[in-house]
């Protein structure tokens, strides 16, 4: 029996019933956000979303995705110069939506729409504000990938579980959005 | 009491002054002990393992530790119950609250939740054979995760600032408008820090069930405890989560100025919903595990298989599915319509049935068996009645519209310390009992445990029976004094000896351990005539289990291996075993979690970016010194 | 029926405790005597399971005790009973059954509604506000009592619950159960027939410092006496 591919599987399961976890947590705050919106009293969500934002910021995210697929191609065959760019694509892709993202947010609280103006925007912000936590916390996962992908100071394979299990987080982080974008926005963009 | 501090003079109560001067002499004298006795290597090993048995000893020890405190928190609060117009000490109105509000959290989340992991820790792997958790090095940050939530937890009363919302931190009482201090910061803290161990157990409990086990081990082979422990992390995955997501939310509202469950347009039953999600389910996470506990136990000492696996087995299926449909019924009160509380009545009777399905096997376990009266036997056998007890309470609790008489009075409080006490506490006594020997090599003195369960079981009954009728007298639940004329003053002074005379029990515990240590003798591998393969390996379990591996061919396999004199069949060709490290790492995690959450809690927020940073770096530096790597280069796969 | 059960449980509670009464199953309403029903009745039918329980645990425990004789045999093993285990999955369900079909009924009739669902002409509509830690009652005409409720006997009697800060939870055990009084919503609690008499009432919800002090009187008069005290 292969020792590494059996030990890889038992992470491997445990990282998919963490992503579980996950889900149960962003269930919870989905719920939260539909109970609360929207909410007796101003600003409505069709005041404050703008569609051009939520499709700009969708794409970059949505698109990182295949990059990142694209990457494991060249994981799985050893083209390192594809796997590099693919992984690089995807962390600038993912660092341009949080850049979006923070712009979105700021010109939020611009408009006098920040946190604690009412019940809608608070659920908002807890729940796209903890799906950019992820993000953030993705890119910087992506950085040290990297860092170890250059320097190789382990097995090819051991390294290729590591970038594997990223894989299922960052397209997990990418679900969610998927869902953000049919409950939250799009409701109120129709 | 008033104590000048920096210029200005702070009042302290004397309790909180006495805890202090406690602490610092109970530290002191630790210290020493520790000096003379050179045991500073022993620490620093326990503070870098991960080998499950350790840390599920770790466990067993802080749970114990803290039971003591909440314990200590049940006898004051007791003790103002005593008699009317009572006022002792300093446990009125605000010191009450926190009374209550500890007793209640720290019961649940830092006694009965660490004790049936550290049980669970030391039991399973041994029972299925798996030569550790499958993630050993998560184990270990799970463990410290806990502790620091309890430190964390602990602390707040030391600096006169306990959380006084009750261990249900209903809003808007919990939100900063009505509890402005610091308390309800720290319980929203220390659950979340604490909880997210929890989590990382359940996961690595699934895992380790799932593809850790000997071969030959299925499913339909594997010991009821271990099958309790599989289906009670299910319930930890869903319950604990969202749990984290109400006290993300509370954060919010108590630092942040959102309006989930206050003001306006907040809906302070949303909480309800939330915390009664996790906290239902979270009954079923406290009592699964002692019915699996039990199973074993019954079964090991009427030398009988147990009656009725597969009824076993799916009853704890059914028992954790309905876990999740039944958590309104903590609120039938709150006006949620006739239509909600009917639904909510019915599914919380139809609880009763896969409960009751389980108490007739467990009695038909024992009948045509040898039934051997030991220690964990006794506690077995004080369970089935107590549970009993607790449980058809509980249907009578379901029944909605006299819900609407019994709610938030002494006798909701009679029933949930009938059913968590009777299944989970006596429960945990029962496997620390039972699995001693293979933590320590030495059996408990028999004659102490049995003083020990007596003891214990008169005085609960003798303090939960009365309250029944208290709380159909009129006496709500959380109040400190009552009235003469209430005529409440008999029954509430025969709790408060009973509740004396579970706290003397402990102290035969402490004998026990005292005695055992001194006088005890090594005993084998199987000193109860086990049926199970924890029996197999040494007493206490080494680091190397399972070397070699046996062959499991049916359900009890050592029992029956024993009953036809052959040895149990074994092979070398495993899976690999998780790779076990010494490492700081998982302390100086939970360590920097702390420190954000104190810094979090006061506000502090450049120490707890501080706190935070540091957690992040320790993630990298996890990633760089994964254990795997060495290991990797040894079996020679290395870099082309 | 009812008789008997009223005698069950007399005789239970009378061997805990000798003299007083206790309040709640001392019903002195309508309301409070279908609750005090109920709860009589589901006890008489889970002291059944309990009885069961306990006999079989002595008889087998006794029984089958390890002696010097069974010390060193091995038992029979038995994997299951098909027959027997469905028994005690039937008979609990037939058990939960009968106990459903009261609950439902008592459980629509009283749970407590949001204001729109009851208008009953001829019930007495009494506004109740609750604040840390008080009870403010409002009467029709306008008249407002603090932690004094008065009411008249053999009427329905139609609560409305608000709260002005947290939760709180309007109790009086003798007259019926209780219902949650929220900030955010109103409730309405209806309790009928009440008999002539002085009961106490309480805050049952834990809601900060003074919850304990949060208590009020209700005093069940006769309908004279409670138009003259609503003029007064």
């Amino acid at each position: 029996m292969n020792e590494q591919a059996a030990l890889f599987k038992d992470k491997q399961l445990g990282f998919l019933i963490y992503l579980f976890v996950e889900s149960v947590m962003f269930a919870t705050l989905f719920a939260t956000y539909i109970i609360f919106t929207p909410a007796p009293s101003s600003p409505r969500p069709i005041d404050v979303f703008e569609a051009k934002s939520v499709i700009l910021s969708s794409v970059f995210l949505l698109s990182s995705s295949g990059t990142l697929i694209f990457a494991e191609k060249g994981l799985n065959v050893r083209e390192s110069k594809q796997n590099l760019t693919g992984l690089g694509i995807t962390l600038l892709l993912g660092l341009i939506f949080l850049g979006l993202e923070i712009h979105e947010f700021y010109k939020y609280v611009q408009e006098g729409n920040g946190l604690t103006v009412n019940v809608f925007m608070s659920a908002f912000y807890v729940l796209v504000g903890l799906h950019a936590a992820h993000v953030t916390f993705g890119s910087g996962w992506m950085i040290l990938l990297l860092i170890q992908y250059k320097t190789m100071k382990q097995s090819y394979q051991l390294y290729t579980e590591k970038q594997r299990i990223f894989q299922y987080y960052w397209h997990f982080v990418d679900v969610i959005w998927v869902f953000i974008i049919i409950l939250v926005y799009l409701p109120y963009l129709l | 009491m008033t104590i000048p501090f920096f210029g200005k003079s702070i009042f302290v109560p004397s309790d909180i002054i006495a805890a202090w001067i406690l602490s610092i002499v109970l530290g002191a004298i630790l210290f020493i002990y520790v000096m003379n006795k050179r045991k500073w290597p022993l620490i620093w090993e326990y503070m870098r393992t991960t080998n499950h048995r350790k840390i599920g000893t770790m466990y067993i020890l802080f749970g114990v530790i803290f039971f003591l405190r909440a314990g200590t928190d049940a006898l004051l609060i007791r003790l103002q119950l005593a008699q009317p117009h009572a006022a002792f000490w300093v446990f009125q109105q605000e010191k009450y609250n926190e009374l209550f509000t500890t007793h209640g959290t720290m019961m649940i989340f830092f006694v009965a939740m660490p004790l049936l992991i550290g049980l669970m820790n030391v039991a399973v792997p041994l029972q299925i054979g798996a030569r550790d958790l499958a993630f050993p090095f998560l184990n270990a940050v799970s463990f410290w995760l806990f502790l620091a939530g309890a430190i964390l937890f602990n602390m707040s009363f030391f600096f006169n600032s306990a959380p006084n919302a009750g261990w249900t931190g209903y809003a808007p009482l919990s939100t900063d408008t009505f509890t402005p201090s610091v308390g309800n910061d720290y319980f929203v803290f220390s659950l979340q820090v604490s909880g997210l161990g929890t989590i990382f157990t359940a996961i690595n409990m699934i895992v380790t069930i799932v593809r850790h086990r000997a071969p030959g081990m299925r499913l339909t082979r594997m010991p009821l405890f271990s099958w309790a422990t599989l289906i009670t992390s299910f319930l930890i995955l869903i319950a604990f989560s969202v749990l984290s997501m109400g006290l993300y939310l509370l954060m919010f509202d108590r630092m942040f100025g959102t309006g989930f469950f206050s003001g306006d347009t907040g809906n302070p039953v949303y909480w309800q919903h939330l915390f009664w999600i996790f906290g239902h389910p979270e009954v079923y996470i406290l009592a699964l595990p002692a019915f699996g506990i039990f199973s074993d136990i019954i079964s090991t000492f009427s030398k009988k298989r147990i009656f009725g696996y597969p009824a076993m087995v799916l009853s704890i299926i059914l028992i954790g599915f309905l876990g999740f449909m039944v958590w309104a019924h903590h609120m039938f009160t709150v006006g949620l319509g006739p239509m909600a509380n009917t639904f909510f009545a019915i599914t919380t009777m139809l609880i009763a049935v896969p409960t009751g399905i389980k108490v007739f096997n467990w009695l038909f376990t024992m009948r045509g068996g040898v039934v051997k009266i030991t220690t964990p036997m006794l506690f077995a056998l004080g369970f089935i009645p107590t549970f009993v007890m607790g449980g058809v309470t509980g249907v009578m609790l379901s029944v909605a519209a006299a819900n609407f008489q019994y709610h938030d009075t002494h006798f909701v409080v009679a029933h949930f310390h009938y059913t968590i006490i009777g299944s989970t506490i006596l429960g945990i006594f029962a496997g620390i009992y039972f699995w001693y020997p293979k933590v320590t090599g030495k059996v408990l003195d028999e004659k102490l445990g049995k003083w020990h369960f007596w003891l214990f079981i008169i005085g609960f009954h003798l303090t939960f029976l009365p309250m029944h009728v208290t709380g159909l007298q009129g006496m709500p639940r959380r109040v400190y004094t009552y009235q003469w004329g209430d005529d409440l003053f008999a029954l509430n002074l025969t709790s408060t000896i009973g509740a004396f005379l579970m706290g003397s029990s402990m102290l035969f515990v402490g004998w026990n351990l005292y005695k055992t240590h001194k006088h005890g003798k090594k005993v084998g591998n199987d000193p109860w005539d086990g049926r199970t393969l924890e029996w197999t390996v040494q007493s206490p379990s080494q680091e190397n289990t399972f070397e070699p591996m046996p062959i499991v061919k049916e359900m009890d396999p050592f029992w029956y291996a024993k009953v036809s004199g052959e040895k149990l069949r074994t092979t070398n060709n495993t899976r690999p075993a998780p790779i076990s490290v010494n490492t700081i790492l998982p302390f100086c995690i939970a360590f920097s979690l702390s420190i954000m959450s104190l810094g979090m809690i006061y506000t502090w927020y450049l120490l707890a970016v501080l706190g935070g940073a540091s957690a992040f770096l320790l993630f990298i530096v996890r990633s760089l010194t994964d254990e795997r790597k060495a290991y990797d280069l040894k079996e020679g796969h290395s870099n082309e | 029926m009812k008789n008997i059960l009223i005698r069950i449980r007399l005789l239970v509670f009378a061997c805990l405790l000798t003299g007083c009464d206790i309040s709640v199953l001392d019903p002195q309403s309508k309301t409070a005597d279908n609750q005090a029903f109920l709860i009589s009745f589901s006890f008489a039918l889970m002291m059944i399971v309990l009885i069961i329980v306990f006999l079989l645990m002595t008889r087998f425990v006794w029984k089958y005790r390890e002696t010097e004789h069974n010390k060193n045999t091995i038992p029979k093993d038995i994997k299951g009973n098909k027959k027997l285990e469905l028994t005690w999955t039937i008979l609990p369900i037939l058990l939960l059954t009968v106990l459903a079909v009261p609950t439902i009924a008592v459980t629509y009739n009283q749970s407590a509604t949001t204001p729109k669902a009851t208008t009953q002409d001829d019930a007495i509509h009494i506004d109740v506000t609750a604040q840390q830690f008080f009870w403010t009652f409002t009467y029709g005409n306008g008249k407002e009592s603090t932690n004094e409720l008065v009411i008249p006997e053999n009427k329905s009697i139609v609560f409305h619950l608000k709260s002005t800060d947290v939760i709180h939870s309007f109790w009086i055990p003798s007259l019926g159960g209780k219902t949650d009084v929220l900030p955010e919503k109103e409730l309405v609690y209806k309790i009928d027939n009440p008999k002539k008499g002085t009961y106490d009432g309480k805050c049952a919800e834990f809601c900060g410092v003074n919850h304990t002090k949060m208590r009020f009187t209700a005093r069940v008069v006769s309908e004279e006496t409670y138009q003259k005290w609503l003029t007064k």
